[in-house]
């Protein structure tokens, strides 16, 4: 406990979805006029602490102390009313209209003269000397000075507490040191500043106080003077939780089969910049960033789903042939499934039965061979594969919506291995998804890899990558930047690799 | 017309042929310094190939074959009045040479005498590698039509397709060819009965004539020039590259008026071109990415010369592989044989004869 009392605390702040817990008996402190960083792995539960902070999100258990008094904010209003305000990743301006508009947005009278609104933006704005104009629409904003409308918003709403998460993730080097500059004046005038980032370096630049989380617990909390890079990567994956998760490390890797998959200096846009990698047949190829690295993006571009650069965006080479997918079901016909990350908006139809999710699968494999739709064969199909995977539902008739997360991708899983892929893409197969069905998944991808399949496996959970992968890449800023083995690969190398 | 819109759009959306993209050195083939931390046996004016009978161990060195013992001592076998391109020995004993591209010779042995310049109706150019089968006969992969050995950058640079696969009958001295049109042919294996496996240096694989699966491509896409093909004891082969593909090499290979004009006014050895060395002057052209920072040379810069040997198992599948980086000088590999645990490998780069223990290698790519 420190000297000065706290302008926001947490006591045991217990948050769980689906009876999982995001995060778990969490103590937080935020002093006045410091800057916080949060720092975790994905899936750590940084964001869900700040979210129930802001009111996005309410505890199960646990009080939310402000000034040292229990407040219950429920709901953003309720939050911003108390004084906080979160500024987040994909900002919440309105992009059609101006600057003075947004910064009035909630706030209107019965009548408003706009000259009045523009003037008194504009005031507002020089007094922050914030560099944007009040009239401009802010859809033509670049990232930083949209920013920098979200922090005045903030301060405009007399926000105590201004809450970032990953603020610097869009911003150019250049931007990056004017939104330090703005979080040093922050300070100056005694807001308190919490700040999510995957970038270690900026977290030890500007912040005072560094607390990390793992597994949604809350491992440290320090001065980050007491801090150095190593430390931080030490305690954000040192961890209890993945050896009963994920068992013991790996001893053995299978043999390299033949190159399925070569992707060669591939492109799109800023996420993917000059990415080569190989996928080998009979192994399971892991793929450990951090958010924005890049990974999803390179494999959707594999599967057809997105578009590399339309000039000079690379090759990929599937079994030595060069292919590029306009549609994901060309990708399907040659032998890739990508099995998504964003199951309920990419996975399948909430409102259809599991057998006829499932039976779509074969029906995007088969296209132009089949006329009809048969009833049958979809209970056929739908019974096996409920079977086959071990789908806990009632009956092949229940509605995709009604499982849990853990079915629920099991679901996602039969549509794509029922097309009888030779290349299986999984992105972050186990998020959301409980314990026992993660073990059931585990042994299907290895059970694939066995039985020659080329298997990726994207994650952002550092246990799940070394238990199920023969090698590991670590991509960083849109490319590979190292491959481990499983057998030489520890938490620390492959983090330290994806930060630096 | 259909053909030359194709090029031009290929051309300028970077696309297909105009992609100027590299396969990356990753799987088995993560590089590692075990080319590079290789023992020194030897140092040689000018070595061009290795072979062994199972007891002593030949490195054809300019005009000579020397025997070589394990401490690097060697005494001359044979010298000739031409440049020894390809050594064999041959299975009955005796060895045979190329000398110069341009004749093969049997030295000892039932068919000690035979000679052979020409196959198929054709004058042998650029014989390169010499691979003995069971039946009396000598495979031979001869490189170009059109150069000699020695001038293999100019092929490389005029895209050459003239090299082919020839068969020597050393009982009757009959000829045949077996394959042509090859993009350099560079290294001969005897895989079958009357399989071979041939290296295609220009289109960077290796592809089986004969055989039950004549046609196949045996290995693609390496990232490599590749070269000559050893057996190794356990089965599979010993491949070695001499150098790696760069982005900047395959960008002034789709590039003809540049290139036409650098082979007319540039000294080849400093083309824009694969190179067996590197390093030696400021005069050789600069590629992508800083090759110095601080006076150290980064050892993941694109490289103008590489070690690399790649071992295969007998489907031609990638096990692992031995590197010397950037930084290094082990460079130019064009030679392995494998013998009693040793793997020796002929450097062009620094005219070393290099070798490594096996089993250690293993040992240090398991650990990694």
């Amino acid at each position: 406990m420190s000297a000065v009392a706290p302008i926001l605390a947490l006591r045991k702040a217990t948050k769980k979805y689906a009876g999982v817990p995001a995060i778990e008996d969490v103590d937080f402190e935020l002093l006045p006029g410091e800057v916080h960083a949060i720092v975790g792995e994905n899936g750590a539960g940084k964001s869900t602490l700040t979210k129930v902070m802001a009111g996005v999100v309410n505890l199960t258990s646990g009080d939310m102390l402000i000034e040292g008094r229990i407040v219950d904010a429920r709901t953003p209003t309720e939050a911003r009313d108390l004084g906080i305000a979160m500024v987040f990743q994909e900002t919440s301006l309105v992009p059609t209209m101006t600057v003075a508009q947004n910064l009035y947005l909630g706030r209107e009278r019965y009548f408003n003269r706009l000259r009045g609104i523009y003037i008194a933006a504009q005031q507002f704005m020089q007094s922050l000397q914030f560099d944007v104009d009040p009239t401009a629409v802010v859809s033509r904003l670049g990232a930083a000075q949209k920013q920098m409308v979200e922090i005045a918003r903030a301060v405009l709403h007399n926000a105590k507490v201004i809450i970032f998460d990953e603020p610097t993730a869009s911003l150019t080097p250049e931007e990056k040191k004017y939104f330090f500059d703005l979080i040093a004046n922050l300070k100056k005038r005694g807001v308190s500043v919490i700040f999510i980032s995957h970038a270690l370096e900026e977290a030890l630049q500007v912040s005072d106080r560094i607390t990390i989380l793992r597994d949604g617990k809350h491992v440290v909390t320090d001065e980050t003077r007491r801090f150095d890079r190593a430390r931080i990567v030490q305690a954000m994956v040192g961890r209890d939780l993945s050896q009963t998760l994920y068992g013991q490390r790996k001893t053995s890797v299978r043999a390299q089969g033949r190159r399925v998959l070569s992707v060669q200096n591939l492109r799109m846009a800023a996420m993917v910049k000059n990415n080569s990698l190989s996928v080998f047949a009979g192994q399971v190829t892991g793929v450990f960033g951090l958010v924005g690295s890049g990974r999803t993006e390179t494999f959707k571009v594999v599967a057809g789903i997105a578009k590399r650069d339309f000039m000079h965006g690379g090759e990929v080479l599937l079994n030595g042939r060069p292919v590029r997918y306009f549609v994901p079901a060309s990708a399907v016909r040659d032998g890739i499934v990508y099995v998504t990350e964003e199951r309920k908006i990419e996975g399948f139809f909430e409102t259809k039965s599991v057998a006829d999710n499932i039976y779509l699968g074969l029906l995007a494999k088969l296209r132009g061979q089949r006329t009809l739709v048969s009833k049958s064969e979809a209970a056929a199909v739908g019974e096996h594969w409920i079977k086959r995977l071990n789908i806990r539902a009632i009956s092949k008739d229940v509605k995709a919506i009604e499982l849990s997360g853990g079915n629920q991708q099991k679901v996602v899983i039969a549509k794509s291995l029922i097309q009888e892929p030779e290349l299986i893409i999984f992105d972050e197969p186990t998020r959301g998804v409980d314990v026992g069905a993660i073990t059931e998944i585990h042994q299907l991808i290895n059970r694939l890899a066995d039985e020659g399949k080329a298997v990726v496996v994207i994650s952002s959970y550092l246990p799940e990558v070394m238990s199920l992968s023969d090698r590991i890449l670590v991509q960083r800023m849109g490319k590979v930047v190292e491959e481990f083995s499983a057998l030489e690969a520890t938490e620390e190398k492959i983090m330290y690799a994806a930060i630096h | 017309m259909i053909d030359a819109l194709k090029q031009w759009t290929e051309r300028l959306l970077g696309r297909g042929d105009a992609a100027i993209t590299v396969p990356v050195l990753d799987g088995a083939l993560r590089s590692n310094r075990l080319i590079e931390d290789a023992e020194v046996v030897a140092q040689l004016d000018a070595p061009e190939d290795l072979a062994s009978d199972g007891h002593s161990l030949f490195v054809a060195d300019g005009a000579r074959v020397l025997r070589v013992d394990g401490a690097g001592a060697h005494t001359a076998e044979h010298t000739f009045d031409r440049t020894v391109s390809a050594l064999a020995c041959l299975p009955g004993g005796g060895i045979a040479v190329a000398l110069g591209g341009s004749e093969v010779r049997v030295l000892g042995g039932p068919h000690n005498g035979r000679r052979f310049d020409a196959a198929g109706g054709r004058r042998l150019n650029a014989v390169n590698a010499l691979a003995a089968t069971a039946g009396a006969r000598l495979l031979a992969s001869d490189g170009s039509q059109t150069h000699p050995p020695e001038r293999w950058k100019h092929d490389v640079m005029e895209l050459g397709r003239s090299g082919r696969l020839v068969e020597l009958d050393l009982a009757d001295g009959g000829t045949r060819e077996r394959a042509a049109g090859l993009g350099y042919a560079f290294g001969v294996a005897a895989v079958g009965d009357d399989a071979a496996w041939v290296c295609e240096s220009w289109r960077h694989r290796v592809v089986q004539f004969g055989g039950a699966s004549s046609g196949r491509t045996v290995v693609d896409a390496l990232p490599g020039y590749p070269s000559r093909l050893a057996r190794a004891q356990g089965g599979g082969w010993w491949l070695t590259c001499f150098t790696l593909r760069t982005q900047l090499v395959e960008f002034v290979l789709r590039e003809p008026v540049f290139r036409k004009r650098m082979l007319k006014e540039i000294d080849p050895q400093y083309w824009i071109a694969p190179a067996l060395t590197s390093g030696n002057t400021y005069l050789e052209p600069m590629q992508g990415a800083h090759l110095k920072t601080m006076g150290v040379v980064k050892p993941w810069a694109p490289p103008r010369s590489y070690g690399l040997v790649v071992r295969l198992d007998d489907e031609g599948l990638i096990r692992y592989s031995l590197h010397s980086r950037f930084d290094g000088k082990h460079h130019g590999i064009v030679a392995a044989v494998e013998r009693d645990g040793w793997l020796y490998l002929l450097a062009k780069g620094p005219r070393r004869l290099l070798r490594l223990s096996i089993a250690a290698a293993q040992a240090s790519l398991a650990a990694s």
